[in-house]
């Protein structure tokens, strides 16, 4: 075990994702208030499958998927969860305190 | 004719309790391998149900119930939904970004490719579990609405850094 580039390849992405919008949506997402361990484990799984990805087809990969069309759908998601958020305001229902 | 006013409570109510309904399709399977017996079941069966729901089609009454334990089982558990769309939206989002070149060069650079991404899971993991208990720490603060609120213009500004993205790719 190369323990060097494992903690360098773990400060690298750890830096680089402070702040970055994966991060930003989880706090967006969880502040909101459903359910916490679903936006966890949304937010994890997504983030371990696109490094995975990453890792095993390396350049390939945005010769396999056409970017524009992903990010356009990705960006087409977060306004459909972000209007959902800011029309359907009312609905909140008043769950038990959020451990944390 | 007097139980008509009342037809659907109790079929409801038979389905639940003795699920016979469910079951003649079953026994109709049955015929094939042992007719003399399942003949007598079914008749059984039928008579059981022609008493207790009268003149109601035991397909529909089925039917129903189906549709009703479906709605509520996926009301039941809006955290599939959350985990779903946040998991969709989230991984479209980081296909391609700069994090996933990082990770991905490295991964080139060093010819092992499952440190690199043992470092990077771990990361994520991590930064994720920042997010979310961040998120968590803000709603204990600030009111339901505000941060609703704030949490939809964050994420219309996410979408319009993706659409950014898009256009100068």
């Amino acid at each position: 075990m190369d323990w060097n580039l494992l903690g360098l390849s773990f400060a690298m992405v750890f830096i680089s994702e402070l702040g970055d919008k994966s991060q930003l949506a989880a706090i967006a997402l969880s502040g909101s208030g459903k359910s916490l361990r679903a936006v966890f484990l949304g937010t994890a799984a997504a983030l371990l499958l696109a490094s995975f990805l990453g890792v095993m087809l390396g350049e390939g990969l945005s010769q396999v998927l056409p970017m524009r069309w992903v990010k356009g759908i990705a960006a087409i998601g977060f306004v459909v969860m972000g209007l959902r958020l800011l029309i359907g305001g009312g609905e909140t229902e008043a769950e038990d305190e959020p451990s944390c | 004719m007097e139980n008509s006013s009342l037809p659907s409570a109790s079929a409801t109510v038979t389905c639940e309790e003795n699920p016979t309904c469910e079951e003649v399709a079953i026994c109709e399977e049955k015929v094939v391998n042992f007719p003399a017996a399942s003949d007598v079941l079914i008749e059984t069966e039928q008579s059981l149900l022609v008493d207790s729901i009268a003149t109601i089609d035991p397909d529909v009454v089925t039917a129903n119930n189906v549709i009703e334990t479906q709605k509520t089982a996926w009301q039941k558990y809006p955290a599939v939904q959350v985990f779903l769309s946040t998991f969709l939206t989230i991984f479209l989002a980081e296909l391609g970004d700069k994090t996933q070149v990082t990770t991905l060069l490295m991964a080139a650079e060093s010819h092992q490719p499952w440190v690199v991404f043992a470092g990077a899971g771990t990361a994520l993991v991590a930064t994720s579990l920042i997010g979310v208990w961040l998120g968590c720490w803000l709603a204990k603060r600030v009111s339901a609405q505000t941060l609703e609120k704030a949490a939809g213009v964050l994420l219309l500004l996410i979408a319009a850094q993706l659409c950014w993205e898009v256009i100068h790719l």
